[in-house]
């Protein structure tokens, strides 16, 4: 079963993007902030690990941006999703060499994000 | 403390007057002794006349008196010249005297003059500056007491403008990041709100039509805000000069396209035609499309929100000299002079906007307007109460389009 590992500060976003992607037939993970996020990425058995990464771009301790950044530095090459409030988030946001596969923002349109999430992981 | 302007016009008057009242009064005093005198002697000269002319009658002393009366005669005439030369140098004594002291107010005048000159010149010359917005223009506080004290009244008055316009800066700073941060913010919630009521919908074979509707109601209001933060957010950006477009050679004619499609359900949906025209051979602009894309679409918004079922809505693009016009016209009631002067103002609407289910945020013409400006063109409006309204925008064509063409 494909499993995303998704990360907001927010509880409630994090109960509706699980619901939203289990509904779809996904395996959700869920962390509060980046530090989770990098965390459960080193911790995580070796192929249990996430095939994909759902981040908030902003999250208190560390940002999505942030934890990719160290997760590229690391070498994990996870495919990632950024989530931004900001209304035109665009590679200004991550610089290219953090292989951001998408950005989205909120309110979040679910037909794209699963369009996406179905594309990078098929 | 500086001297006076009053003070020395004071002084300058009374030594003015001083010295005219000096001079006539010395000038008239000598007139009326000389001719007093004159007369004395004159009269005095008959008296030894006449005594001469007594003796000579009585025939005593013939040779003496003879000689007596005729140097009389020549005694008169001489205090006759003495009299007019005396008159004449009086005349000439209050003559320079009055010359003396209105030269003396002249020259005490043009000094005042000038004294004066330098500083209200200055004081043009820095409120000029102030008004064309150079907010640290002072001027130097000096010279007469009056000039001296409107010196300090200006640059206090400056002083007070500079602050207001510094807190006023910062109001607008201030405002522009709570926009900002608050449009952010509240994207979060709305996430929940929208993505919640979304999953509803994903199970509305288990609803009831009247819970079906009341999700729907949720979902159209979400719709709503989101546009509204988008747009106040889009607002905040340009106040803040935030507001930034990546222009790139782009077709209008696909664009065109592709917002009329995006508005032909709700057009369909009020039985309203919706037409459009380009122009063949319209050259590429220089626009960013999706901005181009977000203006049609405010604009083919409020002329199916204000205009009654069946009503007429066209789309049409040509070149103007050396822009491309698009303009969005309807057939639907039209918008009173009263209110088009500030159609493009944020949070003005149409009195059908009030009255009618109108869902536009009030921002679509004022964001439209920054947009067009931002890309270096204009809109405009026109408007005729029971027969429509126009609303067109002009888009510059690149100077070199033959770079385009080659592509």
């Amino acid at each position: 079963m494909t499993r995303v590992l998704v990360a907001d500060d927010s509880e409630t976003i994090l109960l509706l993007l699980r619901t939203r992607l289990e509904l779809a037939g996904y395996e959700v993970e869920t962390a509060a902030d980046g530090q989770e996020v990098t965390e459960l990425m080193r911790g995580g058995e070796p192929g249990r690990l996430p095939d994909l990464l759902l981040l908030d771009a902003m999250m208190p301790r560390k940002s999505g941006i942030d934890a990719l950044r160290e997760l590229r530095a690391a070498g994990v090459d996870t495919p990632a999703l950024i989530v931004s409030a900001h209304q035109d988030a665009t590679d200004a946001d991550a610089p290219t060499e953090l292989e951001v596969s998408g950005y989205l923002t909120k309110p979040i349109d679910f037909d794209r994000l699963l369009a996406s999430i179905a594309e990078l992981t098929s | 403390m500086s001297p006076s302007l009053a003070n020395r016009l004071r002084i300058g008057f009374a030594i003015g007057f001083a010295v005219l009242t000096a001079m006539a009064v010395i000038g008239v005093g000598r007139f009326i002794q000389q001719r007093q005198d004159f007369e004395d002697a004159i009269a005095r000269s008959y008296q030894v006349e006449m005594a001469a002319r007594v003796r000579l009658a009585r025939g005593a002393d013939v040779k003496p008196a003879r000689s007596t009366v005729a140097a009389q005669a020549g005694r008169r005439q001489e205090l006759r010249d003495q009299i007019s030369s005396d008159t004449r140098d009086t005349a000439l004594l209050v003559a320079a005297g009055l010359i003396a002291g209105l030269t003396g107010a002249l020259l005490l005048f043009s000094g005042l003059i000038a004294s004066m000159r330098r500083p209200l010149e200055e004081l043009v010359e820095a409120s000029e500056r102030l008004a064309g917005g150079d907010r640290g223009a002072r001027v130097e506080v000096g010279g007469l007491s009056e000039t001296a004290a409107l010196g300090a009244a200006f640059n206090e008055m400056a002083d007070e403008l500079e602050r207001e316009a510094s807190q006023r800066d910062q109001l607008d700073r201030l405002k522009d990041e709570f926009v900002l941060t608050a449009s952010h913010e509240l994207r979060s919630p709305l996430t929940s709100v929208q993505g919640f009521a979304e999953l509803l919908m994903l199970e509305r074979d288990s609803l009831t039509p009247k819970q079906v509707d009341t999700v729907e109601i949720i979902l159209d209001n979400c719709r709503h805000l989101v546009r509204l933060l988008n747009d106040l957010l889009d607002l905040a950006r340009s106040d803040a000069g935030r507001l930034a477009i990546s222009p790139k050679p782009t077709e209008l004619a696909p664009l065109i396209d592709d917002a009329v499609r995006t508005m032909r359900g709700q057009t369909d949906g009020a039985s309203q035609t919706l037409t459009q025209q380009i122009e063949p051979g319209i050259p590429p602009v220089n626009v960013e499309p999706d901005r181009i894309r977000q203006i049609l679409v405010n604009l083919l918004t409020n002329a199916h929100e204000y205009s009654p079922p069946g009503a007429t809505i066209g789309v049409t693009a040509r070149v103007v000299d050396a822009d491309v016009e698009i303009a969005v016209t309807d057939d639907g009631p039209g918008i009173p002079e009263s209110q088009l002067e500030h159609i493009f103002e944020r949070f003005v609407r149409g009195d059908a906007g009030l009255t009618q289910r109108v869902g536009g945020t009030g921002l679509g013409l004022a964001i439209s307007k920054s947009l067009v400006e931002l890309h270096g063109g204009t809109i405009a409006v026109a408007s005729t109460v029971g027969a429509g309204s126009t609303f067109s925008f002009r888009l510059p064509i690149p100077a070199a389009p033959g770079a385009q063409a080659s592509r």
